[in-house]
């Protein structure tokens, strides 16, 4: 049905532009006038019996709430009239933006201001202005993604300074806005703007930029990730979300080294997160425990991490030799064995209740970590401090995911998962490689566990369920796999968008479902790419790893 | 001796469930090397269409189990198929060339997507739902062992069922058609063989036997839950493992197998009931550590 | 060429996706609009709002919707309006922690109702008490809540001092249903539980009691919860001779219990807590259900003036869902917080640590007659109400049978 649509839309999309032919820009122009005279009008009708949700006075003229972002979209747009490369995409972007969000808007409208009356002039003129838009946007020739000329040193420096330093802004406005409505319109600003700067050349000279500049380009990431905290005002709420999404990426960027870098697909790895966590809390001395001894909190993490690896190795040794799909499901068994035990041996665990009142970490310098502290004068709530240990945490593991990516093992494991056979012939030991992994990728999840769960004060048994592990997966793939980046960047997506959008709570799992479905069938390689893994999701039918079969070739 | 043999009857009726769903995955692993994951969800399908036809029935046919059962059934096997034909097309089948990992994670976000539905748009779904008695109920003693008529019923379906299967696959054109994709897609497409068609056929009857092994489940427990998919589902695949991967036959005793087994545990073990999904995943990782083949396991083709 | 056709197709999926999101409404803020000019404070709630314990949240929430609309009206707090901030616990320890890291973090909440299940307050507590937030539960039946890990053997030390529960223990529930049991006559009974807090605790007070009773145990088993086929464990016990099963845990699975239990000609009674007492088990449990018990804590709704009173002005309300079975302990719990506010708050201007730690304290010494009777606190946070009733299912519905004082 979707073809005949595009048919139908191909045929008038050949008139119009037999039409207006070469004068697109006619139309072009059109657009942007309208929306910008959209902008400016009222969007909702005054004197309508309704609290107006949408926020910013939307019942009288001038810019305010969404308008701004059309405004802004327009003039993004705008570029369209110049000769730049990719300007079809990037103007098709901010109109398309500018359409969604008038939709969204007009939706809100009726359904909130009940009914069509509510409607103000400005949406029907931005309606129309956008599509307008479009269609003036569509008739631009077709031409690759631009490339900014490149930059002398300081300019690319400050090009990243520039776009890390926004995209914290963003971040803390779009945190900020209480409204669920009005965060996403604001998200449906963003993401179509990131999508046209993508199409000038911004995130390519970004990319290239950070590559040039490695080590300033972390420092700068590294300084923003420290700030955040104190632009929260002391306010606990996103504290807590963030804290336990570092957690949550430190385990990702483990799972990672599993997935990502050896190709060993694991279901089970929550359960690895879990075992850390549990020894954490029982050698915690928490007021519901079973365990009464208490060690300090230095000696239980290398403890946790070593119980996790010994568990991994456990499981690894006889089943890594499996094909890919039988792994997936006996990691996947190990992970429910781990979960039925935790909830079964109460003597240990105490059963599905878990174990509460852990207690917050103490450093032995007398520095609490369930107490705020205030730092250059911003008082910051206790979550914080969790948070900064997250950061140290993430930064260690990063610099060893690195560091082994780029050496004979990671190479060695690049080679196990294009073709495992054609690697053995070549005398890597795979099957002490494939358990190096595992045992890395356990180890790393055992130490995230053990901060998680004083994070939360407690622990049971079903946090520790399948769909995490899954949670975790998508995290990896939606992030990018193979990169280091990547994970981090799927961790915070997918632990503080439901956090962020309430409404969706109870949606959350399907449309994590849909989701997947979508990712794996249009972007497989992630949002940020790996340039390796990209040729291998789409080079076609011959995309050989160790997924596939042993015996398979790779054709020449 | 006789809660031995009450155990047993317990467990073959709990394997008869297996089998059915088991044959689901054998057969579409066998023919895609796809383990789908989902596979367990289409068989709680099953069980919510044949109740979503039971509450629109009128009253006289809800009390004829003669007529309802049948009906229902049919209703859970519609719903089934259908969705399982739309997974095959929409999500299954633009993979078919990818890399391993897309189909497996595009299967995870499947089963997400079918539970979640469920549980957010069927009515009441977010709590357990009462199941009709579809079953006969009472049972005949013998020996002291009680063995009820709904357990009889389950299993005799289950077995004419599975030998259904097997005679279709083994004689029927379209049986030899799965079985030519199987061994080789490529040779079998070359022979005139719709490819595309006879995984189609693969899925439906999986979903099919599924869909049964849901209303009889449903009728047999009395109640159904959004999430029974999951643990029945990996249950299953564990059967279809321990039976050997592409064998019928293999599956359905793998079923038996594992139900007697899980049973038995629960019986004969301190705490034996609090653990008693775990047997399954045991069993699961000693078969393909020890003997991947399976137990009836014949050498998976290897795709030249 | 791949790439174009993405574009496109992704222009319908995201204008559906944002139709559908579009569709969900702002998170819920019940409570009255109060005065211009007067300041805000929140009481939060804490219970299962979808999931299969729903029935049971939501008429939680509605009773305290209703308490805190009633204390605007009446304008109880001069200067002062409360909003009423309810969350979703689903039930789950783990989704309560995160419920309580972010109720803890409001900087205007004083006080919560909830949880429902003892196994989420675990997960709670500790947030809460950091905060000096008082949290008053109108179902947590678990002693261990405010008598702590010990109080089997003996030791009772209290560990949070924020926390309260106007809902009796299973000190008592158990017991009672003990009691029961042995003046119908019955000696041996099997025993299941899911192992969560609330189950383990009520079987684990209930056989202490039988045996001290003189009666048998003949069979101890334990189910998970979320478990579906209880062939296994009907057959084991059937052949021990009980003659009644005492089940600890909450209706998902007590209700296909019991309908396994009589089709597989295991017939006798089974009878458990609060946590099966709701007209969703008998639906579950089908309809050879009659004859199957429950306890549940205070007397019948209907028996009390106070409760009369409570019970039309819920129907006149407008609610959905029925008050359930802990509506009326809801509302009573939110009471004892309005009136603490109340004591407390009219001239102060801000909410902090030192204002909440007066509510905290004033809660302490509540004492007044609610709709569940008289509702006061002993030095462990417990109530001082011990009356308790059993129920019957009777033609498809729980009747009530008998009411009375816990006695030892």
């Amino acid at each position: 049905m979707t073809s005949a649509f595009f048919r139908i839309y191909h045929r008038y999309r050949e008139q119009i532009l037999r039409r207006t032919g070469p004068r697109g820009r006619v139309l072009l122009i059109a657009g942007m006038v309208l929306c910008l005279i959209a902008s400016v009008l009222p969007w909702a009708v005054n004197g309508v019996g309704y609290t107006n949700p949408l926020g910013g006075n939307l019942q009288s003229a001038g810019i305010g709430g969404p308008r701004l972002y059309v405004l802004l979209l327009t003039l993004v747009a705008g570029l369209g009239l110049t000769s730049l490369d990719g300007r079809r995409r990037s103007t098709i972007a901010a109109s398309l933006g500018n359409l969604v969000i008038s939709v969204y808007i007009l939706r809100g409208l009726v359904h909130e201001g009940g009914g069509t009356g509510a409607i103000g002039v400005g949406v029907w003129v931005a309606l129309v202005g956008s599509l307008v838009l479009f269609l003036g946007a569509d008739t631009l020739p077709v031409t690759p993604k631009n490339i900014l000329p490149s930059l002398p040193a300081f300019a690319d420096i400050a090009l990243i300074l520039v776009v890390i330093g926004v995209g914290l802004a963003a971040l803390v406005v779009g945190l900020g806005i209480e409204d669920d409505k009005q965060f996403v319109a604001f998200a449906l600003f963003v993401v179509a703007l990131v999508f046209a700067l993508n199409w000038l050349g911004v995130a390519t000279a970004f990319t290239d930029a950070f590559e040039r500049y490695r080590y300033i380009g972390y420092a700068i990431a590294a300084a923003a990730a420290f700030a955040f905290p104190f632009t929260q005002n002391g306010n606990a709420q996103w504290m807590a979300v963030f804290a336990r999404v570092g957690v949550f990426a430190a385990a990702a960027i483990g799972l990672n080294v599993v997935v990502g870098l050896a190709g060993l697909l694991d279901l089970g790895y929550i359960a690895f997160f879990g075992i850390g966590g549990y020894v954490s809390a029982l050698l915690s001395n928490a007021v519901f425990t079973t365990v009464h001894v208490h060690l300090p909190f230095l000696l239980v993490i290398p403890l946790g991490a070593a119980v996790a690896a010994f568990f991994g190795v456990l499981v690894g040794a006889p089943t890594l030799r499996l094909r890919g799909d039988y792994l997936a499901i006996v990691t996947l068994g190990f992970g429910e064995i781990f979960r039925i035990v935790a909830i079964n041996w109460t003597g240990l665990t105490k059963g599905p209740n878990g174990i509460a009142g852990i207690p917050d970490l103490q450093l032995p310098g007398g520095f609490d970590f369930g107490k705020p502290h205030t730092l250059f004068g911003q008082l910051l709530p206790f979550q914080s401090n969790y948070y900064f240990l997250d950061i140290f945490l993430i930064a260690a593991v990063m610099v060893f995911f690195a560091r082994i990516n780029d050496s004979r093992i990671g190479r060695a494991w690049v080679a196990i998962r294009e073709d495992e056979l054609a690697a053995r012939a070549m005398g890597i030991n795979t099957v002490a490689l494939k358990l190096l992994a595992f045992g890395i990728g356990a180890t790393l999840a055992g130490t995230a566990g053990t901060i998680n769960v004083h994070i939360g004060e407690a622990i049971e048994p079903n946090a520790y369920q399948f769909i995490f592990s899954a949670l975790l997966l998508s995290a990896v793939v939606l992030g990018g796999m193979g990169t280091v980046a990547g994970p981090i960047l799927g961790a915070a997506l997918l632990y503080a968008i439901p956090e962020k959008l309430r409404f969706v709570q109870d949606y959350r799992l399907f449309l994590f479902g849909l989701a997947l479905i979508l990712l794996m069938r249009f972007r497989p390689e992630g949002l940020i790419v790996s340039r390796r893994r990209q040729r291998e999701f789409h080079e076609g039918g011959s995309g050989a790893d160790a997924m596939s079969q042993p015996g398979q070739v790779a054709p020449v | 001796m006789t809660q031995f043999l009450q155990q047993l009857t317990n467990g073959v009726v709990l394997g008869a469930t297996y089998g059915l769903i088991a044959l689901g995955y054998t057969m579409v692993y066998g023919i895609i090397q796809l383990i789908n994951f989902a596979h367990g969800d289409i068989f709680m399908l099953g069980a919510f269409g044949g109740l979503a036809l039971y509450d629109v029935l009128p009253h006289s046919m809800q009390d004829q189990i003669i007529i309802a059962l049948p009906l229902c059934t049919l209703a859970g096997i519609a719903l089934s198929v259908a969705v399982a034909v739309v997974m095959e097309r929409v999500a299954y089948r633009p993979l078919r060339n990818a890399p391993r990992l897309a189909p497996l994670i595009t299967a995870i976000g499947v089963s997400a997507m079918i539970e979640e539905g469920t549980r957010l748009w069927y009515p009441g779904a977010k709590a357990p739902l009462d199941f009709p008695q579809l079953l006969p109920s009472g049972a005949v003693t013998l020996g002291g062992v009680r063995i009820s008529y709904a357990s009889i019923v389950v299993v005799v379906v289950a077995v004419v069922l599975m030998i259904a299967l097997q005679t279709f696959v083994l004689r029927s054109r379209t049986g030899r058609a799965m079985r030519a994709t199987a061994q080789d897609p490529d040779t079998a497409k070359l022979m005139g063989i719709n490819t595309d068609r006879v995984i189609v056929v693969t899925f439906v009857l999986g979903a099919s036997l599924a869909a049964v092994a849901g209303v009889l489940q449903g009728a047999r427990l009395g109640t159904v839950r959004f999430d029974d998919g999951f643990i029945a589902g990996l249950k299953a695949f564990t059967a279809a493992v321990l039976g050997g991967i592409g064998n019928i036959t293999g599956c359905v005793a793998g079923g038996f197998i594992l139900g007697i087994v899980e049973v038995m545990a629960v019986q004969y073990l301190p705490h034996g009931s609090g653990y008693k999904d775990l047997w399954a995943f045991v069993v699961l990782i000693l078969v393909l550590v020890f003997k991947p083949n399976g137990l009836f396991g014949e050498e998976v083709a290897v795709r030249a | 060429m791949r790439n174009r056709y993405v574009v496109r197709a992704a222009i319908p999926a995201i204008i559906g996706v944002i139709a559908v999101t579009g569709c969900g409404s702002n998170k819920s803020s019940g409570g009255g609009t109060g005065s211009s000019g007067s300041h805000t404070v929140v009481i939060g709630l804490s219970a299962p709002l979808t999931g299969p314990l729903s029935a049971l949240g939501l008429g939680m929430k509605n009773s305290v919707d209703l308490a805190v609309k009633q204390a605007n009206s009446a304008n109880k707090i001069k200067g002062w309006t409360i909003k009423f901030d309810p969350q979703d616990d689903q039930g789950d320890a783990n989704v309560g922690g995160q419920v309580a890291a972010s109720l803890s973090s409001e900087s205007n909440l004083v006080g919560i109702v909830g949880t429902l299940n003892s196994s989420v307050a675990q997960q709670e507590q500790k947030a809460f008490n950091d905060q000096n937030i008082v949290m008053i539960s109108p179902a947590n039946t678990n002693p261990a809540l405010t008598q702590g890990d010990n109080y089997a053997s003996g030791t009772k030390t209290r560990p949070y001092k924020s926390y309260f529960r106007v809902a009796t223990t299973d000190s008592i529930q158990g017991p009672f249903a003990a009691q029961y049991l042995k003046s119908q006559g019955i000696n041996k009974v099997a025993t299941v539980n899911d192992q969560k807090t609330y189950g383990a605790g009520l079987v684990a007070e209930f056989e202490k009691q039988w045996k001290k009773q003189g009666g048998t145990v003949t069979s101890h088993q334990t189910i998970n919860p979320g478990d579906k086929d209880f062939s296994g464990v009907i057959s084991k016990i059937k052949p021990t001779g009980a003659q009644a099963l005492y089940y600890g845990g909450e209706y998902p699975e007590a209700g296909p219990l019991s309908k396994q239990m009589k089709a597989a000609g295991l017939n006798i009674p089974l009878m458990g807590g609060d946590g099966i007492y709701d007209p969703t088990y008998v639906k579950l449990a089908g309809s050879k259900s009659d004859g199957d018990l429950a306890t549940s804590v205070g007397a019948p709704t209907d028996k009390l003036q106070s409760a009369q009173d409570f019970v039309s002005a819920y129907k006149s309300a407008g609610y959905k869902e029925d008050f359930s079975a802990y509506g009326a302990y809801s509302y009573d719990a939110a009471n004892v917080i309005i009136n603490a506010m109340a004591k407390v708050l009219p001239g102060k201007t801000s909410i902090d640590s030192t204002v909440r730690q007066a509510i905290v304290a004033a809660v302490q010494s509540t004492d007044f007659d609610g709709v569940t009777g008289h509702v006061s606190f002993d030095q462990y946070g417990d109530t001082t109400n011990k009356v308790l009733t059993v129920y019957k299912v009777k033609g498809g519905a729980w009747v009530p049978v008998k009411t009375d004082t816990f006695n030892s």
